[in-house]
C-alpha cells in the first residue's frame, strides 16, 4: 500500500514538474529578443501584407497570452507545431535526430558506466597497489580533458593519420550496402570515435565513485562476518560489497544521462554527428521556437524519468528508502 | 571512413578496436567491404551550413538554392562567365518599348515523367506574384500579365522596361504539384521530394548529414559527367579541411581563411581565391524617424565623413580578414567588373585621420578642456554605440579596429557583441530603431547590380533598407537604371547612383571579401574559376562540365 501510495506520489510531481517546465520553456524563448517572422519574411521584397499573412500562418499575430493557450491546447492533442526553419512537422524533425542521439548516447553511457563501475571495483579491490593508482590517475586525466579538444585529438590521431576510422557523420555518404548487417557496421564504425572520446572524459566519476563506495562497504561489519562466514573473496566483493555500493552509482548514472541527454553537443559538432546538439543549437540561432520548445520538452521528460526510475531502482537496492 | 578501404586499414582498424574492446574486432570484419559507389562517379561536396528547406519558393539559404537549381531548370541560366545561357527558354526577345518578353521554350519531362509546358511557366510567375510568399515576388513587382500563348511560348508583360531578366532568377515549377496550394500551404510544403526539369533528380536529404542528388539521363542539355551529387555537412570545418585532405570530399566552396591557408600545398589539393559578390560595412544610422533612438548627431554628415576618414580599409582587410579581400568603397563589389565604380584612392573618404579631425574641428566639434572625446558646440559628446555580431570573428575584429581608429581622431564608441537574430531585431526595428551604428555585410541575391542598389531605397525602409537612407534622389536613380535597356546608359546610371549614395557616407564599405575554395586535383577535372565561386554561385555549370581525372 504504502508503495503505491509512494508511486501516484511520484507521478503527480512528475506531471507539476512537466508542466512548470513547459511553461517556464514557454515564456524563456518568448522574452529572448529577436523576431521569427524577421527570419520568416526576410526578403526585403515581401509586401507588408505578406508578411502579415505569414505571422498568422504560425499563429504569431496573436498576444503571447494566447499563443500560450494555443500552445498548451496542440500539445495535449500530440501536435508540437511547424518548424519555422525546415517547415515540416516538429514531431518528424525530432525523430530523425533524436533517434541519432540516442543511438550515440545509448552506447557511451552504456560504456561508461559498465567499465567506469568494473574498474572502480577492481582498483577499490586492489587499493594501494599499481593497478589502483594507474586507473584513477589515467581517469581523471581524461576527467580533466576538455572535451572538444580530445574529440579533435582523437580524430587526428585515429582518423586522419592512421585512417582507422571515419571522423565525421553517422554513415559514409552515398555508401551502397549489400546487407543491412554492413550498414549497421558503417554506422558502428562511425559510432567509434565520438562513443570513445565520451568514455574517456566521463568515466573518471564512475571510477571515483564505485571506488570509494566499494572501500567504504569492505570496511564494514558485514564483510568481516561474510569473510568469517567462509565465502570466496570473490562473492564477497561482488555480491556482498557492491551491490550495497551501488546507490551513489545509480545517482550518478541519473546525472550522466540528463547531463548528455541535451545532446552531447561537442562531441556532435567534432564529428558532425547528426543530432539534438545541432538541432537545438541552429533552432536558437534561427529563434525556431517550435523546434527549441519541443526539444527542451524532450530534454525535461527524460530527466524527469531518468530520476523517476533511479527513485525506483533506489527502492529495489535499498530497503531503507521503501520505509522511509 | 575512406572510400577505398583495403586489407592493412582493416587491419590497422581491427588491432585498435581489439585494444579498445576485445571480441568487437570480428563484427567489423565486412567493414572493409562496405562498397561505397566509386569516387569518380559522384562529386562529393563538403560544407558546414545547412539548407533550411527544398521549398524552393520560401527558402532563404545559399545551401538550399545551391542544391534546387540543379533540380529545377529557370528560363536562363548563368554560364561559366556569368552570361545567359538558354535553360528551359531556347530564346527570348524583348519587345521595342522594353515592357514584353517573349520566350521560346523546349519541350522536356518533369521528373515524374509528365510533359513540361508554357502552362507550368507561366503559373510559376502567377503564383509568385498572386501569392506573395517568395523572395522572387521582388522579380515580378511590375508583372500585369504572364501569357501561354502556345504550348512553347512564355510571354510576360510589364508596367515598366526591365533591365533585369526575371527568367534568370525564377526556378520553374511543375503546375500539376503546386497548382492547388494556398498560400499557407505554400508556406507549410517542405517539398520533401523537389520535382523539377533539372539536369539531376532528387534522392533524399538526411538532415543533419547529407543532400544526395541523381543525374536525369532524360534531361534535355548535355549528360553531365557525375551520376551523383552529393553535399556532405561537417558542423566542424577543421574537420571538413582534414577531409579534402583525406580524400573524403572534393571540393569545399567556403572555408574560412585561417584553414584555407593552411590547406595550401597541401598534396593533390587546390586552393582558389576568388572575388565575390559580398561586401561587409559599417552602418550608421540616419533614419529620419521622430521616435529613433539613434543619436541625432550621426544626421551631421561631416562626423559621419570623420568616421569614414579615420579608419583605414586595406588595414581592415589585412588584419580582420587575413588579406583575404579588397579593401571596400562604393556598395557594388568589385566582383560585379564594370558595374563597380572605381573611384580613385584620393578621392576615397578613407585612411586619413588629419582629414577627419580637420572635418570635425571645422564643424565645430572640439576637444574641451583636454578632453578625449570632441563635444559638439552645445556640449554633446562624440560618444556612440556601436554593436556587432558576436559569431562573425571578422566584424568583430574590424569593430574593434573601427574603434581605436575612431578613438584617436576624438570620436568614442562602445562596442557591445549580438547574436546575429538579435542585432537584425535592433537594426530592424523600423518603428523605433534605437541604436546608433553596427557592422554586418550583404550578399548579393543575383548577379545584377538592382539588388544591392535596391537596399537604400525609401519604400525598402522596414525591409531591406538598414540604415533608414531615404533621398528621393537616390530613388530615381534606381529606378532609371532597373527600367533602362541599354547597356551604356544603364552603365552610367549604376555609376551615378554609386557615387551618390557613396558621398552620403551612411555606410562605411570595408571590404569585399574573397571567397576561398579548394578542390581535389585528383578526383574531378575541368573545375573553371569564376567570379563568385566554381560553385556555390548563380552559375550551375562547373557541376555539369567537370569530368573524372
Amino acid at each position: 500500500m504504502s508503495r503505491l501510495r509512494y508511486l501516484v506520489r511520484k507521478t503527480v510531481w512528475l506531471a507539476v514538474t512537466l508542466y512548470f517546465v513547459i511553461t517556464f520553456n514557454f515564456v524563456l524563448f518568448h522574452l529572448l529578443p529577436g523576431n521569427p517572422v524577421r527570419l520568416l519574411a526576410r526578403s526585403g521584397h515581401l509586401t507588408p501584407q505578406a508578411v502579415a499573412d505569414i505571422t498568422r500562418v504560425y499563429g504569431l499575430n496573436h498576444p503571447p497570452p494566447v499563443q500560450y493557450l494555443i500552445y498548451l491546447r496542440d500539445l495535449l492533442h500530440g501536435q508540437l507545431g511547424i518548424s519555422y526553419t525546415y517547415r515540416e512537422p516538429v514531431s518528424r524533425l525530432l525523430g530523425q535526430y533524436l533517434g541519432n542521439t540516442i543511438l550515440l548516447l545509448a552506447a557511451a553511457t552504456v560504456l561508461t558506466i559498465v567499465l567506469g563501475v568494473l574498474t572502480g571495483v577492481i582498483a577499490a579491490n586492489r587499493r594501494g597497489g599499481g593497478y589502483d593508482s594507474a586507473t584513477v590517475t589515467a581517469s581523471v586525466i581524461g576527467w580533466s580533458l576538455p572535451t572538444f579538444w580530445t574529440g579533435l585529438i582523437l580524430a587526428f590521431l585515429l582518423g586522419v593519420w592512421l585512417h582507422a576510422f571515419p571522423i565525421f557523420g553517422m554513415e559514409t555518404p552515398n555508401a551502397v550496402y549489400t546487407s543491412q548487417f554492413q550498414r549497421i557496421e558503417d554506422i558502428g564504425a562511425h559510432l567509434f570515435l565520438p562513443t570513445l572520446t565520451l568514455v574517456i572524459v566521463n568515466i573518471a566519476q564512475f571510477v571515483l565513485v564505485a571506488r570509494a563506495s566499494v572501500i567504504e562497504v569492505l570496511a564494514e561489519d558485514f564483510m568481516l562476518t561474510a569473510t568469517a562466514k567462509g565465502l570466496l573473496p570473490r562473492r564477497i566483493l561482488w555480491r556482498h560489497a557492491v551491490r550495497n555500493a551501488m546507490l551513489p552509482v545509480v545517482t550518478a548514472s541519473a546525472l550522466l544521462i540528463s547531463l548528455v541527454v541535451g545532446g552531447a553537443i561537442e562531441v556532435e559538432t567534432v564529428f558532425s554527428w547528426p543530432g539534438m546538439g545541432l538541432l537545438v543549437y541552429n533552432s536558437v540561432l534561427n529563434r525556431d521556437y517550435p523546434v527549441i520548445e519541443a526539444a527542451f520538452l524532450v530534454f525535461a521528460i527524460v530527466v524527469l524519468l531518468v530520476n523517476f526510475a533511479s527513485d525506483l531502482l533506489y527502492q529495489a537496492l535499498d530497503p531503507r528508502v521503501r520505509e522511509a | 571512413m575512406p572510400a577505398e578501404s583495403n586489407r592493412r586499414e582493416f587491419l590497422k582498424r581491427a588491432g585498435l578496436l581489439a585494444f579498445a574492446a576485445p571480441g568487437a574486432a570480428a563484427a567489423l570484419d565486412a567493414c572493409a567491404a562496405v562498397a561505397t559507389s566509386a569516387k569518380r562517379s559522384t562529386i562529393r561536396v563538403g560544407w558546414a551550413i545547412e539548407p533550411d528547406t527544398m521549398n524552393p519558393l520560401t527558402t532563404y539559404s545559399t545551401q538550399a538554392v545551391e542544391v534546387l537549381q540543379l533540380v529545377y531548370d529557370n528560363l536562363i541560366h548563368y554560364d561559366l562567365h556569368l552570361k545567359p545561357e538558354p535553360g528551359l527558354a531556347k530564346s527570348w526577345s524583348y519587345s521595342a518599348d522594353g515592357k514584353t518578353i517573349t520566350y521560346k521554350l523546349r519541350s522536356a519531362k518533369w521528373h515524374d515523367g509528365q510533359p513540361f509546358s508554357s502552362a507550368d511557366a507561366k503559373f510559376t510567375f502567377e503564383v509568385i506574384k498572386s501569392k506573395q510568399v517568395s523572395q522572387y515576388a521582388q522579380w515580378v513587382t511590375d508583372l500585369t500579365a504572364a501569357e501561354a500563348p502556345d504550348a512553347t511560348t512564355l510571354v510576360l508583360r510589364f508596367s515598366r522596361p526591365q533591365a533585369f531578366n526575371p527568367g534568370l532568377a525564377v526556378p520553374i515549377l511543375p503546375r500539376h504539384i503546386w497548382q492547388s496550394m494556398s498560400a499557407s500551404q505554400i508556406q507549410r510544403f517542405p517539398n520533401s521530394v523537389p520535382v523539377g526539369t533539372g539536369p539531376y533528380k532528387f534522392v533524399n536529404w538526411k538532415k543533419g548529414q547529407s543532400i544526395e542528388i541523381a543525374r536525369n539521363d532524360g534531361w534535355w542539355g548535355t549528360r553531365p559527367a557525375a551520376q551523383k551529387i552529393t553535399w556532405i555537412l561537417f558542423q566542424n570545418e577543421d574537420v571538413m579541411a582534414q577531409s579534402l585532405r583525406t580524400g573524403a570530399v572534393d571540393i569545399c566552396p567556403e572555408i574560412p581563411p585561417t584553414i584555407w591557408d593552411g590547406l595550401s600545398g597541401a598534396q593533390n589539393i587546390k586552393t582558389v581565391s576568388l572575388q565575390s559578390f559580398s561586401f561587409h560595412h559599417i552602418g550608421i544610422n540616419v533614419s529620419k524617424n521622430p521616435n529613433s533612438g539613434g543619436n541625432p548627431l550621426l544626421k551631421d554628415r561631416a562626423i559621419r565623413l570623420a568616421l569614414s576618414y579615420a579608419v583605414d580599409r586595406k588595414q581592415l582587410v589585412d588584419i580582420a580578414l587575413a588579406g583575404h579581400g579588397l579593401p571596400g568603397s562604393v556598395i557594388l563589389p568589385a566582383g560585379f567588373g564594370a558595374w563597380h565604380l572605381d573611384i580613385p584612392a584620393d578621392k576615397q573618404f578613407n585612411a586619413n585621420p588629419a582629414k577627419a579631425k580637420a572635418l570635425l574641428d571645422a564643424a565645430g566639434y572640439t576637444q574641451k578642456n583636454g578632453s578625449a572625446v570632441r563635444t559638439s558646440r552645445d556640449g554633446k559628446p562624440l560618444s556612440f554605440r556601436l554593436i556587432a555580431i558576436q559569431s562573425t570573428s571578422v566584424d568583430v575584429a574590424a569593430a574593434q579596429i573601427f574603434r581605436d581608429a575612431c578613438a584617436k581622431v576624438g570620436i568614442e564608441l562602445t562596442l557591445t557583441t549580438l547574436d546575429a537574430n538579435s542585432l537584425g531585431a535592433t537594426v530592424y526595428n523600423a518603428k523605433a530603431p534605437n541604436w546608433d551604428i553596427f557592422v554586418w555585410g550583404w550578399d548579393s541575391g543575383v548577379y545584377d547590380p538592382d539588388y544591392m542598389l535596391g537596399v537604400p531605397l525609401c519604400n525598402q525602409i522596414g525591409s531591406n533598407n538598414d540604415v533608414y537612407y531615404c533621398d528621393p534622389h537616390y530613388d530615381q536613380l534606381y529606378n532609371e537604371q532597373a527600367t533602362e535597356l541599354d547597356h551604356a546608359r544603364r552603365l552610367a546610371l549604376v555609376q551615378e547612383a554609386q557615387q551618390f549614395y557613396y558621398d552620403a557616407a551612411a555606410y562605411i564599405i570595408m571590404w569585399y571579401q574573397a571567397k576561398l575554395q579548394g578542390y581535389r586535383t585528383d578526383t574531378w577535372t575541368g573545375w573553371t574559376p569564376v567570379t563568385g565561386g566554381m560553385i556555390l554561385n548563380f552559375t550551375r555549370d562547373n557541376y555539369l562540365k567537370v569530368r573524372p581525372v
